[in-house]
């Protein structure tokens, strides 16, 4: 452990005992304790009375460098497209200002559609950290076991009018829920560890692919014209409703994500040592698993199967982040970041033909995947 | 610090324990002795691992009751039970690139809260477990990058930094040489020494004569034997347990038994 403390620390430090000390006329000798704590290596401590909070210096770093770089992105995204645009211009269009047109293009055609990647992006993320940290596996994200998929069968289902209608989202979070049942049943007795849950889940992946494909093949080509872009994943074709309902969803599921942190942190031990710390893991893996469930069927019901950024947001989160924690933040600003910088290259670089989103994280995530199944394992998800 | 005035009991009550259809232990009765090193003992499959998951409660009784200061163990919230009872499991993994240090910090946990979670308190207990388990230097190394005797040195300082007056290993010391081997048992020794209360599952019967002060000798769920090594162990519990003859010697220096001449018994028992 460093011995070394930030001397304004320090200082705070010294000062509150000071002030215990005017305001309690006895010595405390919790007063006394305090001053010789050290927070540990790569961390801030704030501590108040019989209150301590740890902050990691690192992952303060780095999301506030992951939230810099979305907003950049998303500066980015406002200005580029078949119309380039100012900064300026853009920032002035978003103040209600500037003329009619731009105005236009930025709060009614270029914002929503951001938001949508941001939301859509951080939920498959932080779908697919839940997901990899609960498995133990970083294959192991609701892309590859087959739960987008199942969320897009179910979904277009409702979309190419079969006669089941209801909403995408209720939909998708049907598909979702059977195909996670699917997977998880048919990986019964061996666990969520190894690779028996993870072929299972893409055998589950496939039969829900091809259930989709089964259904655009028997409606009308322009039913299924409208409905293809979606099934590779795309944010053209989102219903507002449904945008909403992951906005909800995203916020919900970030503060629980954020209540689980801690536990997440510790089930990256086997169960036994786990539990032996206190964490009641059955029921923690059980609330982990519905997040992560319904996370992605929320955002599948907007965009489509983009399972790529639930692999792609978390690796990028591992890597800048310690392996003190589980880095949910990370993760959810990384996968946001992600998704903003892939639909973009999808609006802009074959402009005037739009490339969907999904192709865009395929294309990327394709490589990505065949490198992480050639490095040496790690151990930890 | 580690003396633990009022020392817990741990004992079971007519516990069956199995996995589907399969008895692995059945109606089982035992009462571990306080501030003493126990050691449970017996051949492949005699369900000494089945019991010490069932003490520390990661595998449901099928019937009977594990009682921990009286009380039934299945009651008890996850988090209280953590701070009276650590446990070391048989393969113990770490999540990559953690160290010693962390990783001896998360034995806090039970005593820790979001609004709580680095007090004087946990500062004092990690310095002292790091100590302990003599890892000083080692404080910042990575737990990958440690030999096999100090890795389970750390394993058993993050349990001591849960400061638990009992701790329960399965099978420390499987993987390690005889000299890792003996670091971690005189480690094991010195908790005691401390007023913790130490079962272990070992499958060495040796080490178990060597460094328990009680041993509980297992075969097919169900105790054959039970006290302290020179008085338990006997040419026929040995043939008993491990079908095998020998000769007992005593350690001229401690005065435990010391097994000879090991053989494939003759006759069966």
């Amino acid at each position: 452990m460093s011995l070394s403390m930030p001397p304004r620390c320090l200082k705070t430090e010294f000062r509150k005992q000071d002030t215990a000390a005017l305001l309690f006329s006895a010595p405390s000798i919790k007063a006394a304790d305090e001053v010789s704590v050290i927070p540990p290596t790569g961390y801030w401590r704030w501590s108040g009375r019989g209150t301590s909070i740890l902050i990691e210096r690192r992952a303060v770093w780095v999301n506030t460098g992951l939230l810099l770089a979305l907003l950049l992105a998303g500066i980015a995204y406002l200005c580029l497209g078949s119309l380039t645009l100012d900064p300026r211009e853009v920032i002035s269009a978003l103040a209600g200002q500037g003329d009619m047109m731009t105005g236009f293009m930025v709060q009614e055609l270029r914002l929503p559609r951001l938001v949508a990647a941001c939301l859509t992006g951080g939920a498959f993320a932080l779908a697919g950290i839940l997901m990899q940290t609960l498995a133990r596996n970083r294959l192991a994200t609701p892309g590859i076991i087959g739960i987008d998929n199942g969320a897009t069968a179910f979904a277009v289902a409702s979309v190419v009018g079969m006669s089941v209608s209801l909403a995408p989202s209720a939909m998708a979070l049907t598909g979702a829920v059977t195909a996670a049942v699917l997977t998880f049943g048919l990986a019964a007795g061996s666990g969520t560890q190894g690779y028996r849950f993870i072929v299972a889940g893409i055998g589950v992946g496939a039969v829900f692919g091809a259930i989709t494909q089964l259904l655009l093949a028997r409606v009308a080509i322009d039913t299924a014209n409208a409905a293809y872009p979606w099934t590779v994943g795309s944010l053209n074709a989102r219903s507002g409703g449904s945008v909403q309902l992951l906005g909800i969803g995203l916020m919900l599921g970030f503060v629980a994500a954020l209540a689980l942190a801690r536990s997440l942190t510790i089930l990256r031990f086997s169960e036994a040592t786990a539990n032996g710390l206190g964490v009641n893991a059955k029921a923690r893996r059980v609330q982990i698993l519905l997040l992560s469930v319904v996370l992605t069927a929320l955002a599948v019901a907007v965009a489509g199967p983009v399972g790529m950024v639930g692999l792609i947001g978390p690796e990028i989160a591992r890597a800048l982040s310690t392996p003190r924690h589980v880095p949910v933040v990370a993760a959810t600003l990384a996968g946001a970041l992600v998704m903003v910088l892939a639909d973009l290259a999808g609006r802009t670089l074959l402009a005037p033909i739009e490339l969907p989103v999904g192709i865009v994280t395929a294309i990327i995530g394709g490589p990505w995947l065949l490198w992480i199944l050639m490095r040496p394992q790690r151990s930890h998800a | 610090m580690n003396n633990f005035r009022t020392p817990p009991t741990l004992a079971t009550e007519a516990l069956d324990m199995g996995y589907g259809t399969r008895r692995v232990i059945d109606g089982l009765d035992v009462a571990l002795p306080s501030a003493k090193v126990t050691a449970i003992v017996g051949p492949n499959g005699c369900g000494k691992s089945t019991l010490l998951a069932g003490l520390a409660r990661l595998h449901k009784p099928d019937g009977g009751n594990v009682l921990l200061n009286g009380e039934d163990i299945q009651r008890l919230p996850s988090r209280q039970l953590a701070t009276q009872l650590a446990l070391l499991p048989q393969e113990a993994i770490a999540p990559e690139g953690l160290t010693v240090t962390e990783l001896i910090r998360f034995g806090r946990q039970p005593h820790q809260g979001w609004l709580r979670q680095w007090s004087a308190e946990d500062q004092r207990v990690v310095q002292h477990a790091l100590t302990a388990a003599g890892l000083e230097n080692l404080a910042d190394r990575p737990i990958d990058a440690l030999s096999g005797g100090q890795r389970q040195r750390a394993w058993i300082a993050m349990t001591i930094a849960q400061q638990t007056p009992l701790l329960l290993l399965d099978e420390p010391t499987s993987a390690l040489d005889l000299g890792h081997q003996i670091e971690v048992f005189e480690l094991v020794r010195h908790l005691a020494g401390h007023g913790r209360t130490v079962v272990m599952v070992l499958h060495d019967l040796a080490s178990a004569c060597r460094y328990a002060d009680h041993l509980i000798a297992m075969c097919d769920g169900k105790i054959i034997d039970q006290g302290a090594p020179a008085t338990v162990v006997t040419p026929q519990l040995v043939r008993k347990l491990y079908q095998v003859d020998c000769t007992l010697l005593s350690d001229p220096d401690t005065g435990s038994p010391l097994l000879a001449n090991v053989r494939r018994a003759t006759e069966p028992a």
